[in-house]
């Protein structure tokens, strides 16, 4: 059984943002955002995308995300409440609701670079280890042929801005294949599924 | 070799007869009861009312001790947890995991907090306010010590949740994993989907051409899934099988689906494709039939798309037009009720149908139960994001 192939990886601040997307492609540039967290997911994934050497829109099934995220969400909610709170039920901001929703991130990514496999939003307290691991196993278990993995925090990190961190998974067969750079492999668990 | 998975117990509360059992919840929602109501929402002072179906959480054992609505998330996820394990019998020294899908968490304490915050600070949400709260309080409540997931994929969460916990046993993580999903009604939810003018002034009449809109409800529902194998050895009581699950994104738009299904249909596909089952081999779908103009016609397309002809043969049904919709609770119920259809024979109502729409041409099972065996039974979720799932039950 092949392991799994790590052949992107991205890490990013907030406070780092201007500085990176005056880089990144028109594609990216010319988007409008609504919350600094959709921009970091957005911004993140694209710097992931371009380090694994794959061109976007992808406008297939092929990848799929599996993203993380700490009570960074929480912040958009209260915003959203306090709103209405204050003006009523029509203070409040019809773009704004649907990012109340942590998948609304996941779904940003989706619609931005048209990835249109697995799409699931797994909120966590302190790290997105088992995202990575639902993911691998994803992998592994043929659900998915690649898989962006990782998170948005902002655990820890009071007034130092929110972190996004990615990684692009795939079979190591298939990474050979398109002639991938390979950072890391992981020799992947136990699968009952693949067993030869 | 690969684990096949199976489920062994169900618990669910839902705003149809909520804490009396999940056979009295099948007989009243098979005689095409309606629960839901003209309401307030349940914390903000206001005159108006909307379309609702919330539970009177006086009949509860897991209990309002007390008396907070803001404990209420808690309790409908303690009691349905709890009617799921003891109906699974489970004993001994079992790991056993956890994946619980919900949109909202907490949202009432939130609400609490922010209003007596008023036009003050807004930051200094609690630990319960996190999504991930409910799995982790559970799991150390109940001393579950298998994985624990939260999924928050909008109102594919309960679905999700389910597939992700049987990918678990595939994977050889969990002797035993439960899954489940649970939400609350708020005031939050209620003025967010009436901006997006999602919600209906009359009633909910999924694939009727004169619906107007989505009820929210509440609730929660939880199920025990195993290998099988393990599952027989110990005796266990199995409900049906799960043959096949995928989630597919739309890649479309943040609120509403992708026109012609396209994500939906995906979906299907995949989840067919992993069942290994033809379009003839599916007896029952028990759709997302949310009642709004968009969701219904496109996944009438997303079935046609998938079934072919074979389409205008499934009977399929919407809970929601009883039940209103419970986001993060509703994929777990509606997956109970795909595998009360494989036990009883009995495929529930879509409530409400009284127009056809040449647009939604399939059987939907209008207004009256009806009595067929289901051997394969499929469930749908969609939602915000672009969001899509389709899981598969088999009897066992």
């Amino acid at each position: 059984m092949n392991p799994v192939a790590v052949t992107g990886m991205v890490k990013i601040n907030s406070k780092d943002m201007d500085s990176i997307i005056s880089n990144l492609n028109e594609h990216i540039r010319e988007m409008r955002f609504i919350h600094d967290l959709e921009k970091l997911a957005i911004v993140g994934v694209g710097l992931l995308l371009s380090d694994a050497d794959i061109h976007f829109p992808v406008g297939s099934t092929d990848i799929s995300l599996y993203i993380g995220i700490d009570n960074a969400i929480e912040g958009i909610k209260d915003e959203y409440f306090n709103s209405v709170i204050t003006y009523g039920i029509l203070g409040s901001s019809p773009l704004l609701f649907p990012f109340t929703s942590p998948n609304a991130l996941t779904a940003r990514i989706s619609i931005a670079f048209d990835i249109r496999g697995e799409s699931i939003t797994i909120p966590v307290k302190y790290s997105c280890d088992d995202v990575i691991e639902y993911a691998i196993e994803c992998i592994t278990g043929r659900y998915s042929r690649m898989a962006i993995a990782g998170g948005i925090m902002s655990s820890g990190l009071r007034n130092k801005g929110l972190r996004a961190e990615f990684s692009l998974l795939e079979d190591m067969k298939r990474a050979k294949e398109r002639v991938a750079c390979v950072y890391q492999h992981i020799d992947a668990m136990d699968n009952p599924n693949n067993r030869e | 070799m690969k684990n096949a998975v199976v489920i062994t117990g169900i618990g669910l509360v839902s705003p149809i007869k909520p804490f009396m059992g999940v056979d009295i919840f099948w007989d009243a929602l098979c005689s095409g009861e309606d629960a839901i109501k003209r309401a307030a929402p349940p914390v903000l002072d206001m005159d108006r009312k909307w379309l609702m179906a919330g539970i009177d959480m006086s009949g509860s054992q897991a209990g309002l001790q007390s008396g907070c609505p803001e404990d209420k998330l808690q309790s409908l996820a303690e009691e349905a947890l709890n009617r799921a394990m003891m109906d699974a019998n489970l004993e001994g020294n079992l790991t056993i995991g956890l994946t619980i899908g919900t949109v909202l968490g907490n949202i009432l304490l939130k609400e609490k907090r922010l209003i007596r915050n008023k036009g003050g600070n807004i930051t200094g949400e609690t630990e319960m306010e996190s999504l991930s709260y409910i799995n982790s309080f559970l799991k150390a409540k109940y001393g579950l010590k298998g994985p624990g997931i939260s999924v928050s994929t909008a109102c594919a969460s309960g679905t999700d949740a389910i597939g992700i916990a049987s990918r678990k046993i595939i994977a050889g993580r969990s002797d035993i994993m439960i899954a489940g999903g649970v939400d609350v009604l708020s005031d939050f939810a209620v003025i967010g989907f009436h901006s997006l003018q999602a919600l209906t002034e009359k009633k909910v009449q999924p694939f009727d051409k004169n619906r107007s809109g989505l009820a929210l409800g509440e609730g929660a529902a939880f199920i025990v899934l195993e290998a099988e194998e393990k599952a027989v050895k110990r005796g266990a009581r199995i409900y049906g099988k799960v043959l096949g699950y995928a989630s597919r994104a739309d890649a479309h738009h943040l609120t509403g689906p992708h026109r012609e299904g396209r994500g939906l249909t995906d979906a299907i596909n995949q989840a067919m494709f992993q069942a290994n089952l033809k379009p003839h081999e599916i007896d029952y779908i028990n759709a997302h039939g949310t009642g709004t103009v968009y969701n219904d016609m496109m996944e009438t397309k997303a079935i046609k798309a998938s079934f072919g002809d074979v389409a205008y043969n499934i009977p399929i049904s919407s809970t929601k037009s009883m039940l209103g919709h419970s986001i993060g609770a509703a994929g777990v119920i509606e997956a109970i009720c795909c595998l009360l259809s494989i036990k009883t024979k009995v495929i529930h109502p879509t409530i409400n149908f009284e127009e056809r729409d040449p647009e939604c041409d399939l059987d939907y099972v209008p207004n009256k139960a009806r009595q067929e065996e289901v051997k394969i039974a499929m469930s749908l979720s969609a939602g915000f994001g672009g969001q899509n799932s389709a899981i598969i039950f088999g009897k066992s």
